[in-house]
């Protein structure tokens, strides 16, 4: 499988790791709340289809992706830096076109 | 002043190996930097970042990721979104940039100690680094002064093409005798000289 | 001169002989042979014997699905079992042996299975395996002693004991077009993407390019096939563009278009050159792939099809136009199709006598009819094979009238006197990695075959286009059109307007009968190398299996080294006729990676053997030097003990600490995990991430820190430095540096991507050596300049900076051992260079190298947890470290960590144990109450470290045991069954050794 990282362009599954469901969302810090808390911690998505993925690029830039892939197909329909900013002008696009 | 030492010194052994009858095709070396700087731009400042180098460096640094530029003294490219390796043969980098590069537009650390420099060079260069690592090395691909992230089992690299047939290897410094050793070996069916 | 060898003709070099043995005896043949072809062409028809039966087979086929004529290879020590003699190029010296015989191949004992044939039916293994149920041998391990003799009647060749010395490598490769298969169509298609420019790489298993162009006997571009191959093969080979790979199996498809191939590299050679691996494992990743990878002939099955002199009929004609072998002289065909009929041409004008070729179908083309008439044969139209002749070889057949709708034998038997039967049952693609891609074969009744689906149905991920036999199409013509087509289209062009090559090729019509079996008296084969039998299809289906998924598992059909190549489709057509259903119907299975058998060497590649990632200290050699006995600690090597001769482990380490504690011991720490975490948000980014207040951390000055999990259980722990306002330098354990640091990164990227800290690992970059004991700051005081180290400059967990011998370093004063104890960090390059001032310095002093033992030791006399405590399951309450989780802000874990589960006073918590009757105790022994050594129960915890304490004179381990501080003073026992020690102890307080920290504080 390959992954395309918004900034070392696609690079083989064995340079990256799997860091959770993306669709995760971690209560405010000082929340009380138990259940939003296990939620958090616990719950996972499980869809046939697309899914919102967090990827390492652990062994290259070492940035976090939030990644769409397809649990049916290993289809990756979007990656994208999971901070957001730092919108460096891909590499790998550029060379897409030559 | 006291000489660093190499983790390279009792496995470098200078002279051609492997299979060298018909001539060598890959030339390694230790290049031995006296400094190796990140820097590392906050979100927004990476234009500053980017003329700061050139002001300590003297060199530019081409648009997009994992740009960078060498004039065999100097070298620099991005390896990250941000952060930028910067290498230069004399000491004392990282504090040329601790006034340049402001806590508000990132920060500097020295790695001049904790990365080995390992040059490998000659028509088979590119062969012999695809035994190791699982991206492009081919030219268009991978233009000359360019700087790539990637990882051989546990081993981190940052890899900089200097040269049409040469590539600069920084790899954590507790690896390199191992990272040596398995270049060598990887070496041996082209025959390589280590200088 | 060779007894089958034609005077001239063929693709060998007959100046060069090439010496070789087999079984011992010796023979020779010509560069450009295979092993199958040397030995045919020495009248050898014997190759092996079959897997469940016994029986002698020969060679089946000429290629990569051979199922009959397995051997292994030698060489030196090392044996390699289980090569098709097809796929094994000659070289002087090879040394190979036949398998499943005993005592020899001509005279097999276990032959008599053949009379016992019932018993070896269809699911025999799942039978005979359950062992009796009922009875007086219920319940005994009689049935697994007998298994041991059954199973090794059956089999394969043997694995060797002798390790394998050969090198293995792993190469990354990227090119836009992958071609596999070097037939007409993939030299097109190399082609024609490798003019568009792309990058392109061709794959083809065999050693030479050309795949059926070498021995189809036709013309392209008015010279012959094998001349047009080669010059195609040359052309590409000038292109900078084109990696040619010959020897090269594809034989995985993976997402991504990331396609797995083996090379075999130097298999073939006598003497490899330095350094060359043998085999190298291609992980090849393709913008476009081109499948021209062609297909098998099929056999067809009658009794006695397996018979040496059986063989499939492409593979008679590649034997005498490729290699100048005659697999006999007196030669039938028998036929369901037209392409058996261009090879009893071939074979015809090599030299042999075709005695008739049988065909089921009654009607048969006048252009078949001349080409019959030119092999000089005689044509038996709706005849059928009913049984073959002879013992190790061939000497007859019989045939009978056949009715191929009804499947119907009437009329005589008559005898034919041949001494080889060439088979062809039609054609399946090889659709094998496209079936790996996710695409569903379909059925097509014309061809009888399935054919891989058009292109529009391609998984997503995986980019393919076919070409070739591959899609059905079977004339050479189709092949060298598609082939061009599909190359420009894999590099994204448009049609090219230039003439094709011409091609003369004999007629044929590409449609078989729809004939599989003839069914008559007698053994018919469906899979050769599984002894799998139609009639053990029909038992199955007797039994209840109607799943082609089951029938596979059940029968073992297709289940072989060779995966059922050649086998699944006839087997898949019996099993549809008794299930009374079409063929598409019944479905096929899936075909997985790999294609065909792959070493596991290659696999390995360059982590076989020594050539694995080792992580050193800046002074491991110093460490060698001075007698240390190396510990792999993960990836890093770490002193154990500096022995002295004749020491026992216990006796170097006891020294080791004792003198620590007497004196002063230094230790290398350079492994600790360092994370520089720096920016103006750093304090407020380590407030969150450590249970404890960092931002309060003074500027020189260092804290012990605890991080929990999301989940409120501890993490790590480690102190931090505060190098300046937004500079800090954290700490973690050995084990955990990795973790903590994609931990802090996840933080920073995910959650809280507004703070401006940024985290990167300084491991490497220091050098750390932690000397403790009583003379620790008068051995600092002799060699440190540029700094005073008495306690108002250094009190605990206070930094200075000076120099070492010229050297600059950051001094820490913290302990992890219990004693006045200072971390001294250095650039690692000066690291071995401060080490050995540190070791000069405290010579006067009684200063002592020592290793991890000593400083386990140590460490647990004081009660700190590492990561044996810190498991995973246990919280900072368990662990008596609830003083550092602070109230006056969150962090991570804070939420979870007061669930009720977490806070039950039956939780296991940290204490220590003495053993009482002064034995050593062992790791992972359980804590008991009540003693029972027949029958262990009711722990109440376990031991997670322990050592003999020298400070004590005792042997006391850390556990952890339920109720934990309550039980401190009473008593207990080591329960540990695995390992016979039981024992009374005593549980205590964790904190062993100076509990109030009187020698750690001065």
């Amino acid at each position: 499988m390959l992954i395309t990282c918004p900034y070392c362009g696609p690079r083989d599954v064995i340079e990256f790791t799997y860091q959770g469901d993306g669709n995760r969302e971690r209560p405010q810090p000082a929340s009380q709340n138990l259940d939003a808390w296990n939620a958090y911690v616990y719950d996972r998505l499980n869809p046939a289809g697309d899914h919102n993925e967090i990827w390492q690029h652990s062994g290259g830039c070492r940035a976090h992706l939030r990644v769409v892939r397809n649990t049916l197909t290993h289809e990756i329909s979007s990656t994208a830096f999971a901070r957001g900013g730092h919108k460096s002008t891909a590499r790998h696009k550029a060379e897409g076109k030559s | 002043m006291v000489e660093r030492q190499s983790p390279l010194e009792p496995v470098l052994q200078a002279g051609s190996h492997g299979n060298f009858e018909h001539g060598v095709d890959i030339i390694l070396s230790e290049t031995q930097p006296g400094s190796i700087v990140q820097l590392a731009a906050w979100p927004g400042e990476e234009r500053r970042l980017i003329s700061g180098i050139r002001t300590v460096t003297g060199l530019a640094l081409p648009d997009g990721a994992g740009g960078g530029s060498t004039d065999g003294v100097k070298s620099v490219f991005g390896f990250a979104p941000g952060k930028f390796t910067v290498v230069d043969e004399a000491e004392g980098l990282a504090s040329a940039f601790a006034g340049v590069v402001t806590p508000a537009i990132g920060t500097v650390t020295d790695l001049s100690h904790g990365r080995t420099a390992i040059r490998i060079a000659g028509p088979k260069a590119e062969w012999v680094l695809a035994k190791f690592f699982a991206i492009d090395f081919a030219l268009p691909a991978f233009p000359v002064g360019a700087g790539r992230s990637t990882v051989h089992h546990d081993v981190f690299a940052q890899i900089q093409r200097t040269g049409a047939d040469q590539f600069d290897i920084y790899v954590f410094r507790s690896f390199a005798r191992s990272f040596w050793k398995a270049l060598c070996h990887a070496s041996e069916e082209v025959g390589y000289e280590v200088q | 001169m060779s007894p089958r060898r034609t005077d001239a003709g063929g693709r060998i070099d007959r100046l060069r002989t090439i010496r070789f043995t087999f079984d011992g005896a010796s023979y020779t043949g010509h560069a450009g042979d295979t092993l199958a072809s040397a030995l045919l062409a020495n009248g050898v028809t014997l190759f092996g014997r079959s897997f469940k039966y016994h029986r002698p087979r020969g060679v089946l086929t000429s290629g990569v699905e051979e199922p009959n004529a397995l051997v292994t290879v030698l060489r030196g020590e090392v044996r390699e079992p289980n090569i098709a003699a097809t796929m094994i190029e000659i070289h002087d010296g090879l040394t190979a042996v036949s398998q499943n015989r005993f005592p020899s191949l001509a005279w097999d004992v276990s032959a008599i299975n053949q009379l016992g044939g019932k018993l070896l039916s269809a699911g025999f293994y799942y039978k005979t395996f359950m062992g009796p149920v009922f009875g007086p041998l219920k319940g005994t391990r009689f049935w697994m002693f007998c298994e041991h003799f059954i199973r090794r009647a059956a089999g394969l060749g043997r694995a060797g004991t002798a390790p394998d010395t050969a090198r293995y490598e792993r190469m990354n490769a990227f090119c836009d077009v992958l071609v596999v298969g070097s037939g007409p169509a993939g030299l097109m298609a190399a082609k024609a993407a490798a003019d568009q420019g792309a990058r392109v790489i061709l794959a083809e298993l065999e050693p030479h390019f050309g795949g059926s162009a070498n021995w189809s006997g036709e013309v392209i571009d008015d010279m012959p096939g094998a001349d047009w191959a080669a010059r195609a093969a040359g052309q590409l080979e000038g292109h900078d563009n084109v990696r040619l790979l010959p020897r090269t199996t594809v034989w995985g498809y993976y997402d991504g278009n990331t396609l797995a191939a083996l090379e075999r590299v130097t298999d073939h050679k006598e003497n490899p050159g330095k350094g060359e691996p043998r085999h190298r494992y291609w992980a090849i990743r393709a913008k476009t792939v081109v499948l021209a990878t062609g297909s098998f002939e099929r056999p067809l099955v009658f009794p006695g099809n397996d018979r040496p002199g059986v063989m499939l009929a492409y593979a008679g004609e590649r034997y005498a136009n490729e290699y100048g072998v005659l697999p006999g002289d007196r030669i039938a065909l028998f036929t369901n199709n037209d392409s058996a009929y261009r090879a009893a041409l071939a074979l015809k004008k090599a030299g042999a006598a075709i005695v008739a070729i049988i065909d089921v179908r009654p009607e048969l083309s006048s252009e078949m009819r001349k080409l019959a008439g030119e092999a000089e044969a005689e044509i038996l139209s709706g005849h059928a094979v009913v049984a073959t002749e002879g013992g190790k070889a061939l000497s007859g057949l019989k045939v009978q009238r056949f009715d191929m709708v009804s499947g119907a034998l009437t009329g005589d038997a008559r005898s034919i006197h041949a001494d080889c039967l060439l088979m062809s049952g039609g054609w399946s693609p090889t659709i094998h990695l496209a079936s790996q891609a996710g695409a569903r074969a379909e059925w097509n009744a014309a061809r009888q075959a399935f054919l891989p689906p058009r292109p529009t149905q391609r998984w997503p991920t995986q980019q393919w286009i076919g070409a070739g036999a591959f899609t059905g199409s079977f004339s050479t013509a189709e092949a060298i059109a598609e082939g061009r087509a599909a190359g420009l289209s894999a590099a994204g062009a448009a049609g090219a307007l230039s003439a094709l090559p011409s091609v003369e090729a004999a007629p044929g019509d590409p449609d078989p009968a729809p004939v599989f079996e003839i069914r008559a008296k007698g053994k018919s084969f469906v899979d050769f190398q599984h002894d799998v039998t139609a009639e053990d299809v029909r038992l199955a289906h007797r039994e209840g299996f109607v799943s082609v998924e089951h029938l596979k598992r059940y029968t073992t059909l297709g289940m072989a080294t060779d995966q059922g190549k050649i086998s699944n489709i006839p087997g898949l057509a019996i099993m549809a006729e008794a299930l009374g259903k079409p063929i598409p119907e019944v479905g096929t299975t899936r075909f997985r990676p790999p294609f065909s058998a792959v070493s596991i060497g290659s696999l390995a590649a360059e982590r076989f053997g020594d050539i694995k990632p080792e992580r050193l200290t800046p002074m491991h050699d110093w460490h060698i030097a001075n007698g240390a006995t190396m510990y792999s600690a993960g990836l890093w090597y770490r002193p154990m003990i500096y022995g002295h001769a004749g020491e026992t482990i216990e006796q170097a380490y006891v020294r080791e600490a004792k003198a620590t504690r007497e004196s002063a011991g230094i230790v290398d720490v350079s492994t600790l995990g360092k994370i520089a975490v720096q920016g103006p948000d750093a304090a407020e980014f380590l407030d969150r991430v450590y249970t404890n207040m960092f931002s309060t951390l003074a500027v020189g000055k260092a804290r012990y820190g605890l991080m929990l999990r999301e989940d409120g259980l501890a993490f790590d722990d480690g102190t931090t430095w505060r190098l300046g306002e937004q500079d800090f330098l954290m700490t973690t354990t050995t084990a955990n540096a990795g973790k903590v640091m994609q931990h802090l990164e996840y933080f920073l990227d995910v959650i809280w991507p507004e703070l401006k800290v940024h985290v990167t690992s300084v491991t490497d970059e220091w050098a750390g050596a932690a000397i403790g004991g009583p003379k620790a700051r008068p051995i600092l005081a002799a060699c440190v300049t540029g700094t005073a180290v008495d306690n108002a400059a250094l009190p605990f967990m206070g930094i200075v900076r000076g120099k070492i011998s010229g050297v600059p370093v950051m001094i820490c004063r913290l302990s992890f051992s219990g004693e006045m104890a200072f971390e001294v960090y250095c650039g690692a390059g000066y690291g071995t260079h401060v080490w050995e001032a540190l070791i000069e310095a405290g010579k006067p002093f009684g200063l002592v190298a020592y290793g991890l033992e000593a400083l386990g030791t140590m460490r647990i006399e004081k009660g700190h947890v590492t990561g044996a405590e810190i498991d995973g399951r246990t919280t900072a309450r368990d662990l008596h470290l609830d003083w550092m989780l602070s109230k006056k802000k969150p962090f991570i874990g804070s939420a979870m960590m007061d669930r009720e589960g977490l806070i039950a006073p039956d939780r296991l918590e940290l204490v220590g144990l003495i053993a009482l009757d002064n034995r050593p105790l062992n790791g992972g022994a359980h804590v008991v109450e009540v003693l029972d050594e027949a029958n262990p129960h009711d722990s109440i915890g376990h031991i997670t470290a322990c050592c003999y304490s020298p400070a004590l004179g005792k042997h006391i381990a850390l556990a952890l045991v339920k109720g934990g501080k309550a039980r401190h003073g009473s008593r207990a026992f080591v329960s540990d069954p695995l390992r016979n020690r039981f024992g009374p102890i005593e549980i205590v307080s964790n904190h062993f050794y100076d509990p109030d920290g009187s020698r750690m504080h001065g």
